[in-house]
């Protein structure tokens, strides 16, 4: 049996392995943008609301769905980290060195930026959004 | 010069020694001196040279400390004292700072990654003249009483032309446009450099952390300074030709200035202090017998402080009015952004737990360095917190903060990885008891002017004050903050004569004096101007300890590794250091420095309204620009035509 594996495993792969790494980055800066920049214009339009949506909801939503995806990309960087933790005999020890390693900072910095998103939810919770 | 060498490492023969020479070698002229493309000696004059700017920076502040010595000093005028503390500031951020571990990395990267030069040596020799250029167009303002005199951070509407006339803005917009022209390249150099030329063998997981932590940096650059080279071109033109970008009359926006200015300005404190971390992490193991504990942690820190840096920008404007909801995302980033720092501060700890300690000056420094900087590090994280802030915001209580983060942050691994790769720039070693002076005088000068500063701030003295009026807890402290402050700058002398002592009379250093892991300690001391003999293979994290990767540049070493025919070194893969091809290294070049000349050219035209030289001044760049980049005639040969 071969122990390549297919172009679609590869692609597969690669593109899982980037979530993991950029994942949480990626998501956090999302975030960082939507609830920031929403806050403040709806803000000083003088309005708590988009549309029919009451602002607060909004900003939730830029709050969850970066969260959720950011624990995506934790659960991704933990795959690849068991993965990489035994390689089978005659594997180029480098890529797998280095992979390793890429897992161990995807996991730690996804986590790091989950706890800033958590810690905006909560603000939400506490927080009117347009108070100065 | 007269040094030991190593001896000729067995892997290249007389022959190919004496071709490398031929090939890399630039015999002593003054055409060579000024077209040289050789990064060890760029690196050495944008070393030499920021320490001079350091120094004109320095004397501007003692200039302020003198004068706040006393309540009621008349020593310097508003007007004067406006401009030095705006020079100060501006010239220790962007002259200094940057620049001089910009020229740490220069010398260094691609030593340390195996490399015969930088990535696009004439790139690198050009970012160097720039940096020179700007910064005498800066300086050279002072003279005339037309420097800066904004603050470095330069808030409009204060700067505006109809609150700052005069030419003082001007010179700063301008100067740190042409600047941004220096950093931005060096940085794609070093990317670039850091990507592509590692030795063959050292994969992601084997990169020094210096390496890391200087393209990190030379992304962050990458990313924050469109922001303020905007920043800039807009005053300008709203000061020059009457734009209304922050007049909110014509619906413009004053926070505008603010929010672009510190979307660079916060990822810059990183900037600043991230290749001086990456120092820190170099010198360690060499003092401590051992490699850095957490490698992959450190790493880890190095990629998340980064990016989180982009994330913290709002807490330099906690005072401007903008919804509370809007803050605590910043506040919940910039208390966070401690925790990565904090894991770097633990692993050093770790690392001298676990070694066996060293106390040369390099490790004094060191020392030095973890206590000050996690001073530094705590009224941080207070100024994270949004209602400490606002109550402290523009006092004497934030010069104190800054100061200890960058003074600890950046200095001290400065002197250290001075002390540590002293021998290896000059060939010499440096003495170890002026050193120790130094290092004593510069701690105790630091602290003696520094820490006072928390108390007159927390007592309500505000910053950027020429002078004041008798306060209780003022004067006494602002007396001991300047008696501290002239003996911070014996203590620099010290360092500065220590250099010059070892430059003239320190006994020759052999090529690793220290027994260090890195691989710019496996070649001479200085090194030959092609580097390395034979390129090394590398088979570990620490290749100067790792008999396989010592042994990759001795005997059984093979051709494609010597590359003697050429002045040639090798590209290899982003990723696991794979080697792909060969690459041509471009030769010295006097286009770098005629094309700095036509920018200075440009800018200083730009700044005295001479808008037709400028005018001809940008042809010139445009022309020099062009020849640079023209294909060169290549050989028939290389072409594929058969003779």
């Amino acid at each position: 049996m071969s122990t390549h594996p297919g172009p679609r495993a590869r692609l597969t792969g690669g593109l899982l392995f980037w979530y993991a790494v950029l994942g949480g980055a990626i998501a956090w800066a999302v975030h960082l943008l939507a609830v920031w920049g929403v806050d403040e214009l709806t803000c000083a339009g003088g309005r708590e609301r988009i549309g029919a949506l009451p602002l607060r909801a909004v900003i939730g939503a830029a709050v969850v769905l970066p969260a959720l995806a950011t624990v995506g990309a934790l659960l991704a960087a933990a795959l690849v980290w068991r993965r990489t933790s035994h390689p089978p005999e005659g594997v180029d020890e480098r890529p797998v060195g280095r992979g390793r390693m890429a897992a161990v900072v995807a996991i730690w910095s996804n986590l790091l930026f989950l706890t800033i998103i958590v810690l905006g939810g909560i603000a939400l919770l506490v927080l009117p959004p347009c108070l100065r | 010069m007269s040094t030991t060498a190593a001896a000729p490492a067995p892997g290249a023969s007389r022959e190919d020694l004496a071709a490398l020479e031929e090939r890399w070698g630039e015999r002593p002229s003054l055409r060579s001196w000024f077209g040289t493309v050789d990064h060890k000696r760029i690196g050495r004059r944008y070393l030499v040279t920021a320490g001079f700017f350091f120094i004109l920076a320095g004397l501007s502040a003692l200039a302020m400390r003198t004068q706040l010595a006393r309540p009621e000093s008349r020593l310097l005028s508003p007007q004067e004292y406006n401009q030095l503390f705006t020079m100060h500031g501006t010239a220790m951020i962007f002259l200094f700072a940057t620049p001089m571990l910009f020229g740490f990395g220069n010398f260094l990267v691609p030593l340390m990654i195996g490399s015969r030069d930088m990535a696009f040596p004439k790139l690198n020799a050009l970012g160097y003249w720039v940096f020179l250029f700007a910064g005498l167009f800066m300086w050279a303002s002072l003279p005339f009483g037309a420097a800066p005199n904004g603050g470095w951070f330069a808030y409009v509407p204060l700067t505006e032309r109809t609150n700052t006339p005069g030419l003082h803005m001007d010179v700063y917009s301008l100067g740190l446009l042409f600047l941004g022209i220096a950093t931005t390249a060096g940085s794609i150099n070093f990317i670039v450099t850091a990507l592509k030329l590692r030795a063959p063998g050292m994969s992601l997981n084997r990169v020094p952390l210096f390496v890391w932590a200087i393209v990190a940096t030379a992304f962050m650059v990458i990313f924050a300074l469109p922001a303020l080279n905007l920043d800039n071109a807009m005053l300008f033109l709203d000061r020059r030709f009457g734009t209304h970008f922050f007049d909110p009359g014509a619906a413009g926006n004053v926070l505008l200035w603010q929010h672009l200015f510190w979307i660079f300005g916060h990822p810059d404190v990183y900037i600043i202090v991230m290749p001086a971390l990456g120092i820190v992490s170099a010198v360690l193991p060499a003092f401590t017998r051992r490699g850095v504990v957490g490698y992959p942690l450190i790493v880890f820190a190095i990629v998340a402080i980064s990016i989180i840096s982009f994330g913290v920008w709002v807490h330099h404007m906690f005072a401007t009015g903008l919804p509370r909801l809007s803050y605590s995302f910043f506040s919940a980033a910039s208390t966070i952004i401690t925790i990565p720092s904090g894991i770097q501060i633990f692993a050093w700890l770790a690392t001298m737990a676990l070694g066996r300690v060293v106390l040369k000056v390099p490790m004094l420094f060191l020392i030095g360095f973890v206590v000050t900087f996690v001073l530094g590090g705590f009224t941080g994280t207070m100024f994270a917190l949004t209602a400490f802030d606002q109550q402290v915001t523009d006092s004497y209580f934030v010069v104190a903060h800054f100061h200890y983060v960058l003074i600890g942050g950046a200095v001290f691994p400065m002197l250290a990885g001075i002390y540590y790769w002293l021998p290896k720039i000059t060939g010499r070693m440096y003495h170890e008891g002026l050193g120790r002076w130094a290092f004593w005088l510069v701690f105790a000068g630091m602290h003696v002017t520094f820490f006072p500063m928390h108390l007159y701030g927390l007592f309500g003295m505000p910053r950027r004050v020429y002078t004041y009026r008798s306060e209780p807890g003022w004067d006494g402290w602002n007396l001991v903050s300047t008696a501290g402050s002239y003996l911070l700058a014996i203590g620099l002398l010290l360092v500065l004569i220590g250099v010059l002592h070892a430059i003239r009379r320190g006994r020759p250093a052999p090529p690793d004096p220290w027994g260090a892991d890195s691989l710019e300690w496996s070649t001479d001391s200085p090194p030959k101007p092609y580097n390395f003999p034979v390129l090394p293979r590398v088979h570990s994290l620490h290749p100067t300890w790792d008999e396989a990767s010592r042994e990759s540049m001795g005997a059984g070493a093979t051709r494609d590794r010597i590359l003697a025919d050429g002045r040639r070194t090798l590209l290899t893969s982003e990723l696991d250091g794979s080697r792909e091809r060969v690459v041509e290294m471009p030769e010295a070049s006097l286009q770098p420095l005629v094309l700095a000349l036509a920018m200075l050219v440009f800018f200083t035209a730009m700044l005295v309204a001479w808008y037709p030289v400028a005018a001809v001044a940008a042809v010139a760049v445009a022309a020099t620009i062009a020849v640079w980049l023209w294909p060169p005639r290549r050989p028939e040969r290389e072409l594929g035509v058969q003779p």
